[in-house]
């Protein structure tokens, strides 16, 4: 068997806090804090583009995103300049993202008819659901199929999880974050988070994969 | 007491998320590849449950769709333009 799978750029949210993209928040963060215009620019873009895989993938709301980047853009900017310690901004910024979007799903009193696959789906102008680019450069046509094709499936088994452990794998393998990141997000042990995560995993092996 | 090969396996089982994120010690870790090289099922268990953190983390590529990119750019230019933008709350 081959090792473990890639590790994470940063598992260590105490020295520095990157995201699985390379996004260094902490030096974002700080470079804004120090009036650097286009680094508040892409804080704030960040900020959205969690509240939007967020809306999707764990309220199962397409149609709350659009409020829920709204707040989120709106809390990251007044309280940016605020955070004394940059290597928490990362947990913070996932924090507010969550509670914007629950904000925005208790205004709706139904709940997800079902979760919406960022492959397959995103919020139109005119509210309509309609499908998303995927960034899969370099990658051959059946590459794209298959890798869409995995992603559905990913999404169908997303489904079948409770609310909370669908969170901690949106927050820890979706999003990159590290097992003290996602317990300071959800408000739980890091023990916990390592067993619902493994449960949670064992689950999704089941729906992707066959038993 | 000597330990059944099925309790080995549901021991192993619940070792592997520490496999895969790279948390086992060096000595659980040779154990338990040690007892991959001897069980094709925990083999094959291993190998599929890898997958499926790796077909989760793939997940994560997906880009914002143009025109909801297009309307979050629009909310940052509102933003920082607007006079409250200057003078963030502190």
């Amino acid at each position: 068997m081959a090792g473990a799978v890639t590790k994470r750029p940063e598992t260590n949210p105490s020295t520095k806090s990157h995201d699985g993209r390379g996004t260094d928040y902490a030096s974002l963060l700080r470079a804004a804090q120090g009036g650097n215009h286009a680094a508040m620019e892409r804080l704030l873009m960040k900020a959205q583009e969690i509240a939007y895989r967020f809306s999707l993938l764990v309220c199962g709301h397409a149609d709350d995103a659009d409020d829920a980047m709204q707040e989120a853009l709106l809390k990251t900017y007044r309280h940016a300049a605020q955070i004394k310690e940059p290597a928490a901004f990362r947990t913070w910024l996932y924090r507010t993202v969550k509670n914007a979007c629950l904000i925005s799903r208790r205004k709706r009193v139904d709940e997800p008819a079902r979760l919406h696959s960022l492959d397959e789906v995103a919020l139109a102008p005119d509210g309509s659901m309609q499908r998303i680019d995927v960034e899969d450069p370099g990658r051959r046509p059946d590459q794209v199929m298959e890798n869409s094709r995995l992603r559905q499936s990913l999404h169908r088994a997303l489904q079948t999880l409770p609310p909370e452990n669908r969170l901690i794998v949106f927050l820890r393998e979706v999003e990159g974050l590290s097992t003290r990141e996602v317990a300071a997000v959800v408000g739980i042990s890091e023990a916990n988070v390592k067993t619902r995560l493994h449960r949670a995993r064992l689950s999704l092996r089941q729906h992707l994969e066959g038993p | 007491m000597k330990t059944s090969a099925s309790d080995r396996c549901r021991a192993l089982l619940e070792q592997l998320s520490k496999y895969i994120d790279d948390e086992l010690t060096p000595a659980q870790r040779r154990s338990l590849t040690a007892h991959l090289r001897r069980c094709p099922c925990c083999q094959t268990m291993a190998d599929s449950l890898k997958h499926t953190v790796e077909t989760c983390r793939k997940a994560g590529s997906a880009r914002l769709p143009a025109d909801v990119r297009t309307r979050a750019r629009a909310r940052i230019a509102t933003l920082l333009s607007s006079g409250a933008a200057q003078r963030p709350r502190t």
